[in-house]
Formats: structure tokens, sequence, C-alpha cells
């Protein structure tokens, strides 16, 4: 009778728990889970994302867009350098050779395009150019808000550098900001003297920016001065 | 007799009978009772262990550090910002948060971050330095550029100051489980939510030790305790976390229960802030993420469950390394580790890193300016439980040395008049992009109190003068740079009633001086006498447009700075200028992230130009002629003199306030000295803030001004006497900057054709008349 009575509990209890519970399942939904900085750190499995701004080897040209005369763009090349010594790493790093620092990365072949080479003081840096290719990359998917990033990154090392603001100002009318596209292709301008075609690219810029904020006469003044530009 | 026993007999079974039946409805009732408890108990079970299980305060992170060729970071940075974050010294650095340094060249395994825009791999990273600047990167494949993961500098807690990193079963490092299950309960993988036999070796193994040594609930038992429960110690309770033990392992797995415990365990208390999970353990006592720690350093973590105050180990390192090594002799013991695997981890030292890296004590000034902001855009509960992760701009490395200058320039000082105690403000940002980089709220960068950054607002006197100045330049038909300007006495009315007579600071009038020479050796009466020409509403509305909505009144003392500002305000009035013309909102938020990455908010770069950049030029080059020849030149026997820098001192009356603000190409700083009564400091602009600022900008080492003017400036040769057009071989002509159609006309060259000594005498004197304007 006493071992029924225990038997009937157990057994009470069982059904009662089962009825309560959900059958054994894991029902854990943890949200916070990622917020873990740590998380984040791990890296050792990551496999690195293109958004690495390596310039890989096939990748070796970076194509920024500056418009030709007809006010359309065109695809001027510039080079990275070529590539900078990947060392041995228990080895002594040799002195770097001149020609391989990014800083001095001008071709050694021009690019064959007409009035589509840089000027030799157009010519980026390794990791503003970098950081461009990474912009484009972002641009191509879609990924606007990644692509303005990556472009202030790039302004952050390269503050006056008037080719990143011509792609902030681009990315910024995708974006829907005319009237920030128009001051930051005004504030490239400000650093863009003796560079005629980069002028030219940010005066259209403008008038696009103007155009959509309909501001008609401020983009015909804008085309006109694009004009005068080359 | 025999009825007699019958009777008592069938007594005896009317009892048994009677009583039977009361004791199976008493069993029944109980039993329901006992049902509807562990209905009620599981479903409490279930409903904290399936939702969100923790709220975790929003973590705010300063800029990730960017490497590549030509960056300006010295070793010495680029070292202290690894220490920072906890990197360790090793013989070569093959995993990550390891850093090993030969002479010149420093190899570093980055431990990888997803940012918002992309992920950062974890990768070998080798940097070469020359001087202040990174000569070059070399690493896997052509590696152009490399991040850092940014330092975590704080937290947004709740008043309960609740506070971990979460993380995962799998980011446990290794022994981390097993010592954790051969302290706290052998049988773990095995009973089923208590463990009887788990009890009695407790019993045994502390009558063995002659104390406490082991505790006989479970794992799961502590998990229910901290995650369920209050701490009051009762049989009923006790009983209650048996019951819910059991059921939490009747429906989660072993991983499940493990993970969150490793999660919610309390491990310490930092000021108001309790210290839970393994996950901030690890970065409250070694900076260094979970994953990263070592056997020794694992040991007394889990050693540390028992009691986090009795063996904490920055107060009581000697018993906490007793009860490390305790930790480590049972996992040998049990043969988890080899004996010498044991021996090396005892022998070393308890390496608990150096207190107060990511509380939020570390940039009390900074945090406080990111809480205001965030406050406007976010709930507080938001901001306290939901995990966000908010990306800012703060740059340690200049934050030290901000806090640096600081606080060696008042020692240096001493205190004001009286024995009172100086204070001072500091806010330096880039230059191009408007983000706050550094601020200092006060003499002592820790206190979290008084923001005087943010918050003391003072007259600025002299730092006025630029948009008195630039307000002139506007009107390049009637002035520019060489305009002679009337430094005599003058009184006017100020307010209705009252005169004002305002003096310079020499007692001394000079004149007719060149605009130029009336900004750099800050000239009270010119500067009046220009204001007034030029309007005071029309220069209270120049510093609207550099960015400040100040609201004064358009009185005449206006223009020597009489109205208040904070050193963040001023710093947005200075940002314009820095930046050509262009106005940028002073940013310190980049963006704010959810916990799974999906951006909340992101404060993209904005500007609006509200000065024409050829104007801005003509007033920096004023600038610049403050630091080289005016009151600014003191900052030069900090700075090596190839630095171009432009700035302006401030001074307020009876020398209460010490001001300076300058710039760099990349970088701008403001700095106030002054007492929190309001009293006399006995300094002026260039003898207090000024000495601040050098300091800084001597340890910062900034890229000097850019000297080519922008489209809209002319260079022309003038006779600084005359103002008139010049040749570059007349001798005492100078070359001047002008706004393009405003230069005046090249005047004839000078050649000595006839004799020169009547013009040399004229040109001496003409010197003698320049001389004297410089010091």
């Amino acid at each position: 009778m006493r071992y029924e009575r225990f038997g009937l509990l157990a057994g009470c209890v069982m059904i009662l728990a089962g009825c309560a519970g959900t059958g054994g399942t894991v029902p854990v939904v943890d949200a916070g889970r990622s917020v873990s900085s740590e998380e984040m750190r791990v890296g050792a499995g990551r496999q690195p994302v293109q958004q690495q701004p390596v310039a890989e080897p096939e990748e070796s040209s970076v194509v920024v867009m500056v418009p030709d005369d007809a006010g359309g763009s065109r695809a001027i090349e510039s080079y990275p350098l070529d590539g900078q010594p990947s060392w041995p790493q228990s080895e002594p790093q040799p002195a770097q050779q001149p020609s391989q620092q990014p800083a001095q990365s001008a071709p050694a072949q021009a690019p064959a395009s007409s009035n589509g080479a840089l000027q030799g003081d157009e010519q980026l840096d390794g990791p503003v150019l970098a950081l461009l290719t990474v912009a484009r990359d972002q641009e191509g998917r879609g990924d606007l808000g990644s692509a303005s990033a990556s472009l202030e990154r790039a302004m952050r090392i390269a503050p006056r550098e008037p080719q990143v603001l011509y792609r902030l100002a681009q990315v910024r009318l995708a974006q829907g900001d005319a009237a920030q596209a128009e001051q930051l292709a005004q504030r490239g301008l400000a650093y863009a003297a003796d560079r005629p075609t980069l002028q030219a690219g940010l005066w259209n810029l403008i008038a696009e920016a103007r155009d959509k904020q309909g501001n008609r006469a401020g983009a015909a003044e804008a085309r006109e001065r694009a004009r005068v530009q080359l | 007799m025999g009825r007699k026993r019958r009777g008592r007999a069938a007594k005896k079974a009317g009892f048994w009978k009677r009583w039977s039946g009361w004791i199976f409805k008493l069993g029944l009732v109980a039993l329901v009772l006992f049902g509807g408890l562990v209905i009620y108990l599981d479903a409490v079970v279930q409903e904290k262990f399936s939702g969100k299980r923790w709220a975790v305060p929003a973590k705010v992170y300063a800029r990730p550090l960017e490497l590549f060729a030509g960056q300006q970071l010295s070793k010495e940075d680029f070292l202290a910002e690894l220490e920072a974050l906890g990197y360790r010294t090793a013989q070569a650095a093959r995993s990550p948060g390891q850093v090993s340094v030969a002479g010149s060249r420093v190899d570093v395994h980055t431990r990888g971050f997803a940012f918002s825009e992309g992920d950062e791999p974890a990768q070998h990273v080798s940097v070469r330095f020359d001087g202040n600047q990174v000569a070059g990167l070399a690493g896997h494949g052509n590696l152009v550029m490399a991040r850092l993961e940014p330092l975590m500098i704080g937290g947004i807690y709740p008043a309960h100051n609740e506070d971990r990193v979460l993380i995962q079963l799998q980011e446990s490092p290794p022994y981390l489980v097993e010592s954790l299950v051969a302290v706290e309960d052998r049988e773990f993988f095995q009973h089923f939510g208590v463990s009887p036999k788990g009890i009695l070796r407790a019993a045994y193994v502390n009558m063995k030790a002659g104390g406490v040594v082991q505790g006989g609930s479970t794992l799961t038992q502590q998990l229910v305790k901290n995650f369920y429960l209050t701490s009051e110690r009762s049989l009923l309770r006790k009983a209650n976390e048996a019951i819910m033990a059991v059921l939490l392992e009747l429906h989660y797995s072993k991983e499940d229960i493990l993970e969150a415990y490793l999660n919610e365990v309390f491990l310490g208390q930092d000021g108001r802030r309790a210290v839970h999970g393994f996950g901030l353990a690890s970065q409250y006592y070694f900076a260094q993420p979970l994953r990263e720690l070592e056997l020794h350093q694992v040991a007394l973590l889990v050693g540390m469950v028992k009691g986090p105050s009795f063996y904490n180990p920055r107060r009581q390192p000697e018993r906490a390394k007793q009860r490390r090594d305790l930790v480590i002799g049972m996992l040998a013991e049990q043969g988890v580790i080899s004996e010498q695997h044991a021996q090396t981890a005892i022998a070393k030292p308890l390496d608990v890193a150096a207190r107060g890296r990511l509380t939020d004590t570390s940039y009390p000034a900074f945090m406080d300016l990111i809480k205001r902001q965030l406050r406007e855009e976010y709930r507080d509960e938001d901001l306290t439980s939901e995990g966000l992760r908010i990306f800012t701009s703060l740059d340690p490395v200049l934050q030290n040395k901000a806090e640096r200058a600081v606080e060696t320039t008042l020692k240096r000082l001493g205190p004001a008049p009286g024995d009172v105690e100086m204070e001072s403000a500091m806010v330096v940002t880039s230059a191009q992009t408007g983000e706050v980089l550094a601020l200092v709220g006060g003499r002592d960068p820790r206190f979290s109190g008084f923001n005087r950054a943010l918050d003391a607002s003072r007259p600025i006197g002299s730092l006025v003068k630029p948009a008195v100045f630039l307000t002139a330049l506007e009107q390049p038909q009637r002035y520019s740079l060489i305009t002679p300007i009337d430094d005599s006495p003058i009184t006017l009315e100020a307010e209705p009633g009252k005169t004002w007579t305002p003096q310079n600071y020499g007692r001394e009038s000079h004149g007719l001086v060149p605009l130029h020479v009336a900004l750099s050796r800050s000239y009270n009466q010119a500067t009046v006498r220009l204001g007034i020409d030029v309007g005071v509403p029309e220069v209270l509305k120049t510093i609207e447009r550099m960015g400040v909505q100040h609201g004064w009144r358009p009185y005449p003392s206006m223009l020597l700075g009489s109205g208040p500002m904070t050193p963040l305000q001023v710093t947005d009035m200075y940002q314009t200028l820095a930046n050509g013309g262009f106005n940028t909102p002073l940013r310190s938020i980049r963006s704010v992230l959810a916990p799974d990455g999906e951006p909340l908010g992101r404060y993209p770069f904005a500007v609006q130009q509200r000065f024409d950049s050829a104007t801005i030029y003509l007033m920096q080059e004023a600038m610049i002629r403050v630091m080289t020849e005016g009151t600014g030149r003191s900052a030069y026997n900090l700075i090596p003199s190839t630095v171009r820098l432009a700035g302006k001192t401030g001074t307020t009356n009876d020398l209460r306030d010490s001001w300076f603000a300058g710039y760099s190409q990349d970088l701008l700083a403001v700095a106030w000295l002054g007492r929190d009564d309001n009293g006399a400091t006995r300094l002026t602009g260039a003898t207090g803030a000024l000495q601040v600022w050098s300091a800084f900008m001597r340890d910062a080492h900034p890229q000097g001004l850019s000297a080519t003017p922008p489209a809209g400036v002319d260079m022309a040769w003038i006779d600084p006497l005359t103002g008139q057009g010049s040749d570059p071989s007349c001798p005492g002509s100078i070359e001047e900057p002008f706004r393009k159609g405003f230069a005046p006309l090249p005047g004839p060259g000078c050649r000595p054709l006839i004799d020169t000594e009547t013009v040399k005498d004229g040109a001496n004197r003409v010197l003698d008349v320049i001389r004297g304007w410089l010091p």
C-alpha cells in the first residue's frame, strides 16, 4: 500500500511535469548571445572576407569613376603598389625597397586611356586605394551603409583626398541625400585645385545633386562650370 | 479478557481504518499541492531559461587602431594600445592576443573583429616603425592595412549594475570546464540535478581538509540558486532549489546548463558593478578575452567561484594563489593534467592586469559625452539591457597624451593665488572630420563629476577675435590682411547709459597696425574698432555660422569675448576654421549596433560650407602669425618650428580664465584653465592654457598645415609700410595672400641705378617700423 502510494505519487509527478514541460526539446533562444565582444574577437576560424582590404593580385588595378567630357561616367584606372614584399614571419625583414613603398605607388606603366591617366598627385596610397576598392564592392552589392563606412574610413586616413570625397558624395547621392552629396562635392572641389578632370566630375555631381533638390538653375550653372573645367 | 483484547484489537483496527483513510486523503492533498508546486516551478524554470536570459548593458568601444605604411604612430604608442587590449608578450606571436618585439619591429597576432562594414580577420601582422611613423606592414599576402580590435572603454549600466560579457560554451578555454567540474561538482555529467553522492563526498573532503573546501550542491543547483532564487537560506528554499534543478535537467542538456552557469556565476565586484560570468571576469581580471586564458588563469577564476571577494586576487593575492594552486592540484590528482604541467602552472604568478581598464571610470568625461547623446536617442532600458555595441571616435593614445599634458602642466604651474587648486579642461578633435578624439573634464581625469569640457561655460576672451576678423575678411573690397587698423583708445556706449573703454593688455596703444598684426598681438582697441566697423550683430552672426548658437546680446563687449562658451562649444567654433570653412557637427559616436550586428544608427560624416575657403585661408594665415610672431609663439619652445600651426590665445578680465584654441592639419585642440569658484588665476592664455596645449601637441606629433593656398587666393608682393604693390627685388617687400581680384597691382622693380643712400635710409626706417611690430 505504501509502495503503491509512492508509485502513484511518482507517476503523478512525472505526468504533471510532463504536461507542464515541452516534451524535452530545448527552446533556448539566447537573444543576447552575439553581444559578446569575445565572440567578435574570435578570429582564428574566420575566413578572410572579401571586404578585407588587401589588394588582391588579380585586383591590382582599381577603377575610380570620373566623368568624361560628355558628362557620363568613365573608368579611370589607377594602380596600387605592385604589392608589398611578403616577408617570412620568423626571419628578420630585409630593408624595404623604395619602389615597393605604398606611398610611391606610381605605376611603371601608365594607363593607356587618353585623358584617363591620373596626374602625379592623383595616385592614391595603398590603404586609401584598398578602401576605395572595398567600398566599390560594397556599393556593387547594394550595401550603401557599409560603402559609406569604408569611405569614411578612407577619409580618416586621407581627409583631403578629393577622390575619396567624390566617391562619398556619389554614395550619399545614391542614399538619397542630395544636399550632403552637394556639400561633399563642394568640399572635394576645395582640395582639387589643378585637377581639371576631377573638378569637372565634382561639378557634374553637384549638378546632379542640385537637380535632385529641384534647383534647376543651380544645376545648369554647375554643368556650365564642369564644361569650363575640361 | 478475550473480549477486551478483541475489543482493543477492534479498536485498533478501527483506528487504522479511520486514520489510513485520513492519511490517504492527506497524501492526496499533499500530492496535489506538490504537483501544483512542481508545475509552478517548472513554468518558472522554463520561462526564464528559454527567453532572453540576461539584461546585457551596452558596451562602448574606442576607435579601432588602423595600421598602414605612413601612419603616424610611434612604437611606444602602439605597444601601449596593445597592452590596454591585453596582448601578451611571447617569443613569437603565434596565436591571437600575442605580441613580440624585436628592435623597431613589432609582430602581433591580432584577434579579429566583426565590424559593421565587414570582418577583420585574426592575422599575423609585422609592423616596422621609423620614428613616429609606421614604415611598413607585412603579413599574409599583400597586406596593405590592418585593424586591431577596438578597446572597450565602458558600458552603460542600469541601477542594479549587473554586467556581463556573454560567451558560448565553445569559446571556453582548455581546462575551464574540467576544473569547474573537478572543483564544484564532480558528478556533473552523471547526476540528474542533485547528487547525493556529491554531498557525501563533499562532507568527506571537507572533514579531511578540516574546513569547507567543497560545496555539496551541484552546478545545476548553484545555477538555480543564482538564477531563480533569492539568497535566503532555508530548508524550504533548498527543497525548491533541488526540485528546480531536477526540472532544469529534465528539459535542458548538460551543455546548455553549463553555458548558462558560465555566464551567470558571480565573480567579483567592481565598485557598484557586479562582475558576472567568466567572459567579463576574464576581461576584468586579465584584460584578455576568455578563450586566450591559460591553465593558471583559468584555475584562478574557477577557484574564485567559492568566494569572489574572499579570494580577490587584487586584494588577497596570497590567499588567491593558494586557492588557485589547490585547484591546479586537484586537476593533477584527477589526472586531467600531468604533474609536470601542474608544477609549471603553479610556478606562474597570478598575472592579474592593472585595475580599471574596462570600467566606465577609465574615461568618465568622454563617456559622459557619449551617454548624453545616447540618452537623446535611445530609451534607458534599451541602453542598459539590449546588449547594444556603441562605436566611438575616442583615441586612447591621444586621450592619454591630453591627460598627461593637463596633469603635468597644472603641477608645474602650481595652485592659483590663495592656494586654490586650478582646474582645467581639454577637447581634442580631428581637424578635418570633426570627430572627438580626446576629452579631459578636469585636473583628475579619472574623476567622474563636474565635466568642465561640457559644462563649464566661461567668457571666451580673445578667442572670439577670429570671428571679428573673419567678418571683416569676408568683405575683400574693404579688408585684407594688410589693411591698417587703428589701435588707439576708444570709448563707446556699451549698454544703454554705460560707457566702455577697452584697453590693451599691455595698457599701450599702437597706432595704425596691419590687420594681421592686430590679431596676432591680440590688440583689443584695434579689434573693437574693427568690430564696430563691421557691426557687432554681424560678428555674432559669424559666430553662429561657425557653429555655435550662443544667444548673446549684441553689446560691444562681446567683441572682446565677454560672452561665455564651454570648451566643447569653442571647439565647434574653431572646427569650422580648421576645416577650411566647412562646418562639421562634432561627432563622438560612429555607429550603434544591435547584438546581431544590425546597425541601429549610423552617424554619417556631414559637412556644410559656411565660409569661402579663400577667406578662411587668409584668416588661418593671420592665426599662423599668432603662433610665429604673436601671443602664441612660446608653443615653439616645445614644438619643432617646421610644423605650421594656427591658434589664438584667450584671457578674461582679472585673469580668471586662460584659454587656447589651435590646430594643425590633423588635430584641433582647445584648452581651458581656471578656477571652479571663478577666481583669479594670474594666468593669461599664453602662460596657462597655451602651455597645456603645447605640451599636448609636442607629444601628439601633429602634421603641419598645408602652405598651398586654395583656389581663390592670389599671392602678391607688397610694401608692408604703404600696403601698395611692390616687387620681390625691393628691399623689405613681402609676399602676402589676397582674395583673388583684390591684390594690389605689382609695383616697379627696385634696381640700384642711382645713389641708394636716401632710399636705404628710408627703407631702414620702414624696417624699423616693421621691427617695431615684431616681438
